[in-house]
């Protein structure tokens, strides 16, 4: 079962066309991580799948329907939106950023009913972010702060969930603490999964599908280690990359003109 | 451990506001150069023959200047707590999108026209100021909107721009006429609040108060748009409608406090904040906090502008400056260390 379907997708800005005729179909419950160099349309692509942006041709289907169908309501109750690092100008706390994924459930007066508590209760837990849930927003740290945005998506109760570069300014070990939360939830929940990464080798990991896209236009969709390769990163992103195996997992470095062993690579490159 | 706001917690909050606010508008209503006692006013309203002074001064001077008062400064912090959220800038007021000049340029060309006759007792002044006022924020919403529709800067340059353009107009035509009259319009430029027709009252009362209960309503929303309009429409806010209707109410609520008192400032930059430094920012607590805290500060602003160089008296846009500044400062320092918005 598909439950995301992009056919022909093209979209420009007044500058510049950053995605050509892009088709492909996602799985209900896949891992999917769009890669490719800086400027490419990974961020406007995730716009597009959110109905942030509309299409110049092609179309985006979720569960069937063209997304241009359901209203802004409907929509919220099928994706749910992790955006790069963002700090609100008034310091909610942890609970009420939270609690504000529920508002469109909220009943009269503009109040959480019991279930929303517990819907929210829960998110908190399940990303480790109870403990802080009184603490403003302002005083956390950004590995923290993504976490709680993730709890929001995931309060949003939504099949699909996106997420723009969630690890882009965290360390190596919050890094690989969103990744994990990230795969529970999809093993546990279910949840269709789309994360815009620049981490190939986190993708490599975690991610069972790969949209690989190239600054021309071209690009690659398919099962992570048929797209993740030596060939194909150093042709779209331009760099001489080696690659290596642990167990079965594939990592990838690349290795610029001027690195200290820049010289004793000489022009060769791939699998070390 | 912080709660989460409950519907109890906050018609708990707002019933203490409201007594707040009628003890402080009886205790101002008392205070004034003539000196009344409120035996003598509630003993009888007089008769034909013999007026009693005390309830004459109690019932048309007293009381319709502190409603007065109190209505714009609801109004006017209202406003400002919606113009924050919708610009996500804890410097907007609400006159930051050109409300001041507009309602500038609409009183001068009322003096120079020269015109004289009165609409619903406001002044040519008045009724100027009040479409200055709203022509001005629907242009600058306009231009706003041709920059792109979730441009906050755009609308910002946009009402920078325009008030610096009328400005320049209203010079001009200072320069130009050179008539006495140009004073009053300066004068009532600088906020002014006087006596009162008891229909203006009412009436000014009706469209706060109906304005204020719907943005009550929509307050959850704009808890959502804090977060930004993307977040807000992914979390199914329908923002162009949200931001539409907050606006409109907003820059309608300013006009009439416009309209009614001239330009009253700070009202609508200190009184969000200090509600949202105490308080926190949810909008379903600080927009009705901030209301009832807004007609409680500009009644007491007001009773000074009229008690404190009696029998003359100050534009309360003066007493509101000189007191609200340094009480804002005071409460930013002590709260800063839990609260930054502005450094992050």
């Amino acid at each position: 079962m598909n439950i995301i379907e992009v056919h022909n997708l093209s979209f420009r800005y007044s500058q510049a066309e950053v995605l050509r005729n892009i088709s492909f179909k996602i799985k209900t419950g896949t891992f999917l991580a769009v890669v490719g160099p800086n400027g490419v349309g990974k961020s406007t692509l995730l716009n597009l799948l959110s109905a942030g942006l509309k299409p110049d041709t092609g179309s985006v289907k979720i569960d069937g329907k063209t997304i241009g169908s359901y209203s802004t309501k409907k929509l919220a109750g099928k994706i749910a939106v992790v955006r790069q690092e963002f700090i609100p100008i008034f310091s909610f706390s942890v609970i009420e950023t939270v609690m504000i994924s529920r508002t469109t459930h909220y009943g009269q007066l503009g109040f959480e009913t019991e279930t929303d508590r517990d819907i929210v209760n829960e998110a908190l837990e399940v990303t480790d972010t109870a403990q802080f849930a009184s603490r403003l927003l302002s005083n956390l740290s950004a590995g923290e702060r993504q976490r709680v945005f993730i709890a929001r998506a995931l309060a949003q109760q939504t099949p699909i969930l996106l997420l723009d570069e969630p690890t882009s300014f965290l360390d190596l070990k919050h890094q690989v603490n969103i990744y994990d939360l990230l795969k529970t939830t999809q093993l546990k929940q279910g949840k269709t999964i789309i994360a815009v990464t620049h981490d190939i080798n986190l993708a490599a990991q975690y991610c069972d599908t790969i949209l690989l896209l190239a600054s021309d236009g071209r690009y690659c969709y398919g099962d992570a280690r048929e797209v993740l390769t030596v060939e194909k990163i150093t042709d779209v992103f331009g760099v001489r990359i080696f690659s290596g195996k642990i167990r079965d997992e594939s990592f990838f470095i690349p290795i610029g003109k001027s690195a200290k062993d820049s010289e004793k690579f000489g022009t060769t490159q791939g699998n070390i | 451990m912080k709660q989460l706001l409950t519907k109890r917690k906050l018609f708990f909050q707002i019933a203490l506001a409201f007594a707040v606010l009628m003890i402080v508008m009886f205790a101002c209503s008392l205070q004034g150069t003539q000196h009344i006692s409120l035996k003598s006013v509630f003993a009888s309203s007089g008769t034909p023959n013999s007026i009693n002074p005390d309830y004459e001064i109690f019932v048309h001077v007293r009381l319709p200047r502190i409603i007065l008062a109190c209505i714009v400064g609801a109004a006017l912090a209202g406003a400002g707590v919606v113009f924050q959220v919708l610009l996500r800038n804890p410097l907007a007021d609400p006159y930051i999108l050109g409300i001041s000049s507009g309602a500038g340029l609409g009183s001068i060309i009322a003096v120079v026209s020269g015109f004289s006759w009165t609409l619903w007792g406001r002044s040519p002044i008045a009724v100027f100021a009040f479409i200055g006022a709203i022509g001005t924020i629907w242009l600058v919403w306009f231009i706003g909107r041709l920059t792109g529709k979730a441009n906050v800067t755009g609308l910002l340059l946009a009402g920078v721009v325009v008030n610096a353009f009328f400005s320049a107009v209203i010079m001009f035509l200072i320069s130009v006429t050179q008539s006495s009259k140009v004073y009053s319009t300066i004068f009532w430029l600088m906020g002014n609040i006087s006596e009162e027709d008891i229909f203006v009252l009412w009436t000014g009362a009706g469209f706060i108060i109906a304005g204020t209960v719907a943005l009550f309503y929509i307050s959850p929303q704009l808890n959502a748009i804090s977060f930004g309009l993307d977040d807000a429409r992914s979390m199914g806010i329908n923002t162009s409608r949200i931001q539409l209707a907050a606006f409109a109410i907003a820059a309608l609520t300013t006009s009439i406090a416009v309209c009614l008192s001239g330009l009253i400032g700070f009202v609508g930059l200190i009184v969000p904040h200090g509600v949202r430094l105490v308080f926190g920012p949810d909008h379903r607590q600080l927009l009705p906090l901030s209301t009832i805290t807004g007609a409680i500060f500009l009644v007491v602003a007001d009773t000074l502008a009229r008690t404190i160089i009696a029998p003359a008296q100050l534009p309360v846009g003066i007493i509101t400056a000189i007191v609200g500044g340094p009480f804002f400062l005071l409460l930013l320092i002590k709260s800063s260390h839990k609260t930054s918005w502005f450094n992050k």
